[in-house]
């Protein structure tokens, strides 16, 4: 008989296959008097736990980061940064001092400390993080007791492909090791939506149903299961019906899944013949990696920010390593650098506190372009970085947030400085080097006509444009409902950019979030766009929409949408979907 | 010894990650760097500290620092919450 139980869904997906229950020893941790001349070996012993457990966490690390499980990677970062927060370690040894403990103890009494802090945290989410604490702390008392943690997973199968664990509870980096090893889904007894077992399962995309009571005494070893991820339900032993049902719902997944690969050697071109460019957004190696491996034409938009962000800004040789290696992953497919795009005034010699400073607007503010002209010498150390790393391959430099005729030709003054400055000490670049503006700012997008002379090629820049252009914040709850990419007054603004660049005949790409969204797809290829850039997990998706689109149809429908702004019965995204059939 | 207040203004506020990369920007100065919210100080190099300020989108925040790159270190770390953590254009 079938037997349903209840949890929190919080990984999408279906997985239906045989229950592994995975029993994890209580971990007992007792107390013990030291002598006073063992404190100091007691000490040690307790920094080389943490020392074996910090070694455990970063070879998974750069393990998830070479396989492209990059929130994996950054939840590990975290619980190594917990394992090495001076409060928990200077207590612990503080505590072996003066009391004459053993090392676990110690460490137990400062974990409860830590926790109690938590639990009277009045944020869920903040709350949640005390498991983590627990875990780590766990880890290294494993290390301590010998009870080294992930034992009882050794003794699990290489390959989970149609196994679903069910554990009382799982640290990320035990979730880190199922998804190696492919498991099919994964049933928890402890843990809800905020847990980081639950925002790792959905980004992995392991269908996961967490808080189940009861579960690792209520399943068998090895019976069927069925783990609906999106409902919150696990089925055991489910019945003939339920199965039927789960493996119609499985099946067509897995026709849609199957279906973006056969497209992925395909040639991106609509049903009337027009070809279309599709470039990957890129930062991170394994991105550089997955564009190549999807078959993006190349990247379309490199954020540099991440260079700035710990510490100093690097000197041009480090920006060069980064922009080389970029070059080189691509193989001859064109790179477009962005240069810096950080926000606010916020150098540090550039810091007055005075109160109109600190009332700014960041959005509207010193970010951007506007801030590197602040500083010309740090800005052309930039500027030389991407010149010299175009003479190893094709690459652009896209500046962002230009706004007037005035700050494109001191871009490309400074542009002109580098260049003599490289050419007296002989360091090879391309001389014709294109250089192209982010547009994101509404003025700038309609005096394209004066501003697009100035300009090798443009990057339509969507995220900022429409929080520009509609004044709506989509990250503020109270106004999100106003970004909205089908509202008459962006496309009406989009249509003037594809048009104007049209006219003179400059190339143009959207990078924004919209141009890797399907659902707007049909919208932009009406509107005229043929060159897309975005995540390249969303490339496959938004090929399928363009290889099944009749791009007249489309602009046919869109016309006709305009010309009648009132009755109408469907959104614009639905009327452009009817429009093909 | 040098301050400057910040508003959060990444949409999560300091959960986990934006945390992270705090408390990695901030180990990499030589510096003391602290955050203020309200009554409560704690030190940026510490992710327990970081997170049991609990400051979510909006919450302001003094960031003092006081050392030999105490300059640098302030710079950095607002520009960092200032970037919304390089969540998002």
């Amino acid at each position: 008989m079938t037997l349903a139980l209840t949890g929190h869904g919080v990984a999408r997906g279906i997985a239906i296959g045989h229950c592994h229950i995975v029993v994890s020893n209580e971990l007992e941790i007792g107390e013990h008097r030291i002598a006073p001349d063992e404190v100091e070996k007691e000490i040690q012993r307790y920094r080389d736990a943490v020392q074996a457990a910090r070694e455990q966490l970063t070879e998974l690390a750069d393990r998830m980061d070479e396989n492209v499980a990059v929130p994996a990677s950054e939840i590990l970062q975290t619980h190594i940064l917990m394992l090495d927060d001076s409060t928990i370690r200077q207590n612990t040894e503080q505590h072996i001092r003066d009391e004459l403990c053993n090392a676990e103890w110690a460490l137990q009494i400062q974990l409860e400390a830590v926790l109690f802090e938590f639990i009277n945290m009045d944020d869920a989410y903040i709350r949640t993080r005390g498991e983590d604490i627990a875990q780590v702390v766990r880890l290294v008392q494993r290390k301590l007791t010998a009870q080294d943690d992930g034992r009882h997973f050794e003794n699990i199968p290489d390959r989970l492909a149609d196994t679903l664990v069910i554990a009382t509870e799982l640290t990320p980096a035990e979730l880190a090791i199922l998804h190696e090893r492919g498991v099919g889904g994964i049933v928890t007894e402890h843990g809800g939506p905020h847990s980081h077992a639950a925002i790792l399962a959905a980004s992995l995309g392991i269908p996961a149903v967490l808080g189940v009571r009861r579960a690792q005494t209520l399943l068998r070893e090895r019976e069927v299961l069925i783990v609906d991820g999106g409902k919150g339900l696990v089925y055991a032993s489910p019945d003939s019906k339920i199965r039927k049902h789960y493996h119609e719902v499985q099946a067509e997944t897995r026709r849609f899944r199957e279906a973006l690969e056969t497209i992925r050697e395909l040639p991106t071109v609509s049903l009337d013949g027009e070809t279309v460019v599709l470039m990957a957004n890129a930062e991170r190696e394994a991105e550089f990696n997955q564009a190549v491996q999807t078959g993006a034409g190349g990247v379309g938009l490199y954020r540099t920010e991440f260079l700035y962000l710990h510490g100093s800004p690097p000197d041009e040789e480090a920006q060069l390593a980064e922009y080389r290696s970029a070059v080189k992953i691509l193989d001859g497919r064109p790179l477009t650098i962005r240069t810096l795009d950080l926000g606010a005034d916020k150098l540090p010699q550039s810091l007055d506190f005075s109160e109109p400073m600190r009332n700014a607007n960041p959005a509207l503010g010193l970010r951007a372009i506007r801030l590197c002209l602040r500083d010309s010498d740090r800005f052309k150390v930039q500027l030389r970085a991407i010149l010299r790393a175009s003479a190893d391959g094709p690459v652009r430099c896209l500046v962002p947030m230009i706004t007037t005729i005035e700050e494109i030709a001191k871009v490309r003054s400074l542009m002109d400085e580098a260049k003599s400055e490289l050419k007296r000490k002989n360091l090879p670049f391309d001389p014709d080097m294109q250089v192209g503006a982010m547009i994101e700012v509404p003025a700038a997008a309609l005096a394209l006509g004066e501003l697009g002379r100035y300009l090798d090629f443009i990057s339509v820049g969507t995220n900022d444009l429409l929080q520009y252009t509609l004044a709506a914040d989509r990250v503020d709850e109270q106004v999100a409902h106003l970004y909205d990419m089908q509202h008459p007054g962006v496309i009406r603004l989009l249509q003037h950019i594809f048009r104007e660049a049209a006219v003179q005949k400059l190339p143009v790409s959207v990078c924004g979030e919209v141009a890797g969204d399907r659902r707007y797809t049909r919208l932009l290829l009406a509107m005229g766009l043929r060159d897309f850039s975005m995540n390249p997990g969303r490339l496959l998706e938004v090929k399928q929409v363009i290889l099944n689109t009749d791009i007249p149809r489309a602009t046919a429908a869109l016309t006709h949408w305009l010309n009648n702004p009132i009755n109408q019965k469907s959104t614009l995204v639905e009327t452009l979907d009817a429009s093909q059939s | 010894m040098i301050a400057a207040d910040v508003t959060v203004i990444n949409k999560l506020g300091l959960h986990a990650r934006a945390a992270t990369k705090l408390v990695n920007c901030a180990s990499v100065f030589n510096a003391e760097v602290t955050l203020k919210r309200g009554a409560r100080e704690i030190n940026a190099k510490s992710i327990m500290g970081v997170l049991t300020l609990a400051a979510s989108i909006g919450t302001e925040l003094t960031v003092t620092t006081d050392g030999p790159d105490e300059e640098d270190a302030l710079g950095a770390i607002l520009e960092l919450i200032n970037d919304r953590f390089g969540e998002g254009e």
